[in-house]
């Protein structure tokens, strides 16, 4: 359980997420993967204090005279929120801290709905623009039908592992996939393994059951 | 008393000791200089990133009133003053500009036995930061350009190579070696 990722996301995901350019569904699996990894915490760490220098060396702009007055005036009035108003957590979740506040349940409290046998994807979702987040289940040894993609697609592994042509992946993993790569992701046996998964655009799965595959990937 | 920051004057309280007056004592004139500090590099920053005056002078107040609010959250042993208000300033504009939430990973999210600062970090944290300076200014023009890109034209690395004709590949191999650099100087392993 206390292994460290060895799989991690490329190195300008980790810049964009700490300059701030990277979008939403993407940050939330780096900001994922960061709960697991010690090694990316101190890369986004030391981007952030990238950012510290740039920002001292930014061509500054006068601000309006009365700003500062402005902003005095408001002290008072705004009183300190509560530091983190998150309610403890005394049970493990099974996600970690940026994915349990998007997805806002456990696993095994949401919907599930089944691609082929063994393969299930969540009915939460988290569309922005092009992108999108979803779990994906692999049942112990079950195979992710063959599909093609038309831009990138990132899995992170949450629990259990999985292996395809290129690897094996377990918890804390970041598996990145360039478009137009067929994969064949295959579930460990030993037990289900849970991912998120993150698209840049919709899978075209291929084969005979391709449409209704799509439909049941798509909601 | 913790007043004005004078650079040159080495009694005047650093950055780093006038945020922490401000979270012990609410010391208001603390946070004036931080104000006269920040807020024309925060109006800046905005302005780079694109806003027009009124939009970057908004994220202004915005920006300082969190920083009154979360002093307390200040640790001088994880980062500078300046990269604390960076990482305040890059989330607030995420929130106003896109109207995006930034997923963030907080401190109880990890295991308490990692991450504990070093005793010494501190001096660290100030030694690297004037490393990253040097190191910065020596960069190749066109590794430095893809490095300041993605914090001050919020575009991803594969926007950035569409939109000025560069192979991604290029932008990938030019930001490797502008990290592998970043790190020495940090004092990690390339």
């Amino acid at each position: 359980m206390t292994r460290t990722p060895i799989l991690h996301p490329a190195p300008e995901l980790l810049l964009d997420y700490a300059a701030g350019s990277l979008r939403e569904v993407q940050a939330l699996l780096v900001a994922s993967h960061l709960a697991y990894c010690p090694d990316c915490r101190r890369q986004v760490a030391d981007f952030e204090a990238f950012g510290g220098v740039l920002l001292e060396e930014v061509p500054a702009e006068p601000v309006s005279v009365g700003l500062l007055d402005a902003v005095m005036a408001r002290l008072s009035e705004a009183p300190a929120p509560p530091p983190t108003p998150e309610p403890a957590h005394p049970i493990r979740s099974l996600l970690p801290g940026p994915l349990r506040r998007a997805v806002g349940a456990e696993p095994e409290a949401l919907e599930w709905v089944r691609i082929v046998p063994g393969i299930h994807v969540s009915a939460w979702a988290l569309s922005v623009g092009t992108a999108s987040a979803c779990l994906l289940r692999m049942g112990p040894g079950s195979r992710v039908p063959a599909h093609k993609h038309t831009d990138c697609e990132m899995l992170l592994v949450l629990k259990g592992g999985y292996s395809d042509e290129h690897g094996r992946y377990a918890v804390g993993d970041v598996a990145a996939y360039e478009p137009h790569t067929p994969h064949h992701a295959v579930g460990d046996r030993d037990g289900e393994c849970l991912c998120l998964l993150v698209q840049d655009q919709p899978l075209v799965f291929t084969g005979p059951l391709g449409w209704l595959l799509n439909r049941g990937i798509r909601f | 008393m913790l007043h004005q920051a004078d650079p040159g004057d080495p009694s005047s309280p650093s950055r780093e000791q006038l945020l922490i007056a401000v979270a012990r004592d609410r010391d208001q004139e603390a946070f004036r200089a931080l104000f006269r500090h920040f807020a024309p590099r925060i109006k800046g920053y905005a302005r780079q990133l694109g806003a027009d005056d009124s939009a970057a002078e908004e994220l202004v107040q915005d920006v300082m009133l969190t920083v009154w609010q979360r002093a307390e959250t200040f640790n001088p042993a994880l980062a500078s003053a300046a990269t604390w208000v960076f990482a305040i300033a890059r989330n607030r504009r995420i929130d106003r500009a896109r109207q995006e939430r930034r997923p963030e990973l907080r401190a109880d999210d990890i295991a308490p036995f990692d991450d504990v600062p070093q005793p010494d970090h501190e001096v660290e944290t100030a030694r690297a930061a004037s490393r990253l300076r040097t190191v910065i200014g020596e960069l190749p023009p066109e590794q430095a350009e893809v490095l300041r890109l993605a914090y001050y034209e919020d575009k991803v690395h594969s926007e950035i190579s569409a939109e000025r004709g560069i192979p991604l590949g290029t932008v990938k191999t030019r930001l490797r070696l502008a990290l592998v650099r970043l790190r020495r100087a940090i004092g990690g392993e390339a």
